[in-house]
């Protein structure tokens, strides 16, 4: 196999990674702030699918178009979620977290079954059947191009957000120190809740922008939470742009996989860097190794 | 249709007001229950339903008929989400709680395959609509019976129309990744090389993946004559997809079925739309076929679902037919009864074609090879029974209109 071909797969898999990128930086927002392991992350990411169905079917709206909308009722729905149900374990056990967690996500999912019905769905237009040439050996198809563009703004906005806003610093500040940080004048709950809510919203934009190049059903988002925890460990637990880095690395690899030894093998790949990594260097690829 | 209301009322409205009298506690049930296992949720909900919609229409006509054993049919269903240990536990609960003396099921090979040792176990008989993998007629069991044809079949069929038309030396299978898959890569393997066509590649892929992109990228790179997909429909969808995008133009695009002859594939909003265009498929049955009641059940689809039936619905509805002859021949619910009862069938003329079982219980049914012409299956062979012939060579993605 010749370069351009593993060039055409490095370029496929950054733009599928822009969009597990989006999905990881959500996870690290919500584990950073809150140190909860988000494992309705796939399930919002579902939601956030079905938004932008809706969207498409009842209004009209192209998903590339509607994403800002999904990210807003995404962002609400994250904030509710935070105050009803996790600000009261606020202070409890691990375990607790998860249990919750992993419950919110399967009333998601099954709450969507039954208004949606198990049938998937998916939806077209005409920009899907696009594909752009890049000299003559390189093509990319236009709606991965699309999404990889929105991805990477919103992922920006995401950090810029982080480093140099107020909300930014205070998350920042209890991501250092949880309890020295109400002690500062913090509204932790105040602040807790906005980034559960961004974290939830961000993987419900990469869940709109999947849309309209794959198809959706209750349990579509649930290899993503996997995946999205994956980017969080890689990335090292609390950085989102080291999430945002494993997300790309793991679209790249197992695009790079699939082409040399076979699509069975990239999920296995998936793990085993994961593994290694966990074993080998704790605090993730990118993260800071605390002393 | 009005008769059929008239009659749904008649049989309906007496059992339904029985039933309210009846406070529960008796084992004495007023209808005659028979058990479906089959994936009404999750990624194979699509065949799930098709599945009900056949069993649906199958419980309206065999009641209208007066129902089995002097009683109305009533189909218990158990969905088993497309996961293999859900479908056993359907067994399980269907046996143990509903006392059903026959099960149907599942959709999947991968599931029906997990169920076979627990239908063994429980002795009950097992009738298989529509799993191909050829391993789940392979244990020997005596409780298992299935109406479709496997993968066996497929790659003979395949093999014999590819023989027959253009004669290709070189073929690429890609297949997902489970019992379905592997059966059909197995099969087609051991098929081609009888043949003398060279296998130059062979694809696993893991299910539900939005990207494929690279493993089509590495079949291009063998520059296969045939493609043969062993695949379901959200990834025939896909699979097809981006084959546009990477430009992958082999000669033959072939299938195992499945996903590349659903109803749903070469329509716009819920498969491949244009994309699906030129593919072959293996298929066992369509709308168009020669047997009596064919028309009458397209039809009768067409009333329930607004769309024509594949295959698929075919099978489930003739599985019931089966099942229902057989307990109607066998006299009583006694599971063994009825499965010598199934083991003796022979019924010349159904809707599916002639079925009878041979010694391993499974039913020889003729297998078709369909392709899309203008977002439709047309059957292209064997000869006799074409509609259309075939258009080969597969035009280039480049060179299609769009």
């Amino acid at each position: 196999m010749d370069l351009f071909t593993a060039l055409q797969a490095v370029v496929n898999g950054l733009l599928t990674g822009a969009l597990y990128a989006l999905v990881g930086m959500g996870m690290a927002l919500i584990f950073g702030v809150m140190r909860i392991v988000n494992f309705a992350h796939g399930a919002f990411m579902m939601l956030g699918m079905y938004a932008a169905y809706v969207l498409f079917v009842h209004a009209h709206l192209n998903p590339y178009l509607s994403f800002p909308i999904v990210a807003l009722v995404m962002y609400g729905l994250g904030h509710l979620i935070y105050m009803g149900l996790l600000r009261p374990i606020h202070g409890q056990s691990d375990f607790m977290q998860i249990l919750l967690t992993l419950g919110i996500g399967l009333a998601i999912t099954d709450g969507i079954q039954l208004v949606f019905g198990a049938d998937y769905h998916q939806i077209n237009f005409p920009l899907l059947e696009k594909n752009l040439h890049v000299g003559s050996r390189i093509t990319v198809n236009a709606p991965w191009v699309v999404s990889f563009g929105i991805a990477l703004v919103v992922g920006a906005c995401l950090y810029f957000f982080v480093m140099h806003t107020m909300m930014g610093r205070a998350a920042r500040a209890i991501a250092q120190n949880r309890y020295a940080a109400p002690l500062m004048g913090i509204h932790l709950h105040r602040v807790q809740a906005f980034w559960f809510g961004l974290g939830v919203s961000a993987a419900a934009v990469a869940g709109s922008l999947l849309l309209p190049v794959f198809y959706l059903y209750p349990g579509v988002g649930d290899q993503f939470t996997l995946k999205a925890f994956v980017m969080v460990v890689l990335g090292g637990m609390e950085s989102i742009i080291g999430a945002a880095m494993a997300g790309l690395l793991l679209g790249v690899v197992e695009n790079l996989t699939s082409l040399y030894w076979g699509n069975e093998w990239a999920l296995a790949v998936d793990f085993v860097i994961f593994l290694l990594v966990l074993s080998l260097r704790p605090s993730g690829i990118f993260g800071r190794q605390k002393a | 249709m009005k008769r059929l209301a008239a009659w749904i009322l008649i049989l309906g409205l007496p059992a339904a007001v029985i039933l309210a009298s009846c406070t529960g506690g008796s084992e004495q049930s007023n209808t005659f229950k028979i058990g479906v296992v089959t994936s009404l949720t999750g990624p194979s909900a699509a065949f799930g339903q098709a599945h009900k919609n056949g069993y649906t229409i199958a419980v309206a006509d065999l009641n209208a008929k007066g129902g089995v054993l002097g009683k109305p049919i009533e189909l218990v269903y158990y969905d088993d989400q497309g996961r293999p240990d859900q479908a056993v536990q359907g067994v399980t609960k269907l046996v143990d709680q509903d006392h059903v003396p026959l099960i149907l099921g599942a959709y999947t090979s991968e599931n029906t395959r997990a169920i076979v040792p627990a239908i063994t176990q429980k002795n009950v008989p097992f009738i298989i609509p529509t799993a191909v993998a050829d391993n789940v007629m392979e244990t020997g069991s005596p409780w298992v019976f299935r109406v479709c044809e496997g993968s066996g079949a497929y790659a003979r069929a395949t093999v014999d129309f590819l023989k027959n038309n253009g004669d290709p030396k070189t073929m690429a299978i890609i297949y997902e990744n489970t019992n379905f898959g592997q059966s059909n890569d197995k099969s087609m393997r051991e098929e081609s090389q009888k043949a003398g066509i060279t296998l130059v590649d062979e694809e696993a892929y893991q299910a539900s993946s939005p990207d494929y992109k690279a493993l089509l990228q590495r079949v291009k790179a063998k520059n296969p004559e045939v493609i043969y997909f062993g695949s379901y429909l959200l990834d025939a969808s896909t699979l097809m997809r981006q084959s546009a995008e990477v430009g992958l133009n082999p000669r033959y695009y072939t299938a195992a079925g499945t996903g590349f002859s659903a109803a749903e594939f070469p329509t716009k909003d819920k498969g491949a739309g244009a994309n699906a265009e030129y593919t072959f498929s293996v298929s066992q049955w369509l709308p168009s076929a020669r047997w009596k009641g064919s028309k009458e059940f397209d039809d009768a689809f067409t009333k329930l679902t607004g769309a024509h039936p594949t295959y698929h619905a075919m099978e489930a509805y003739a599985a019931l037919l089966v099942a229902v002859t057989a307990i109607q021949k066998a006299g009583n619910a006694e599971p063994a009864a009825i499965r010598d009862a199934i083991r003796g069938v022979s019924m010349p003329e159904t809707p599916f074609g002639p079925i009878h079982f041979d010694v391993r219980g499974q039913n020889v049914h003729p297998v078709l090879i369909t392709q899309i012409q203008g977002g439709e299956y047309k059957v292209v062979w064997p000869r006799e029974v074409a509609e259309a012939q075939p258009i080969l060579p597969t035009p280039p993605w480049n060179k299609r209109q769009r």
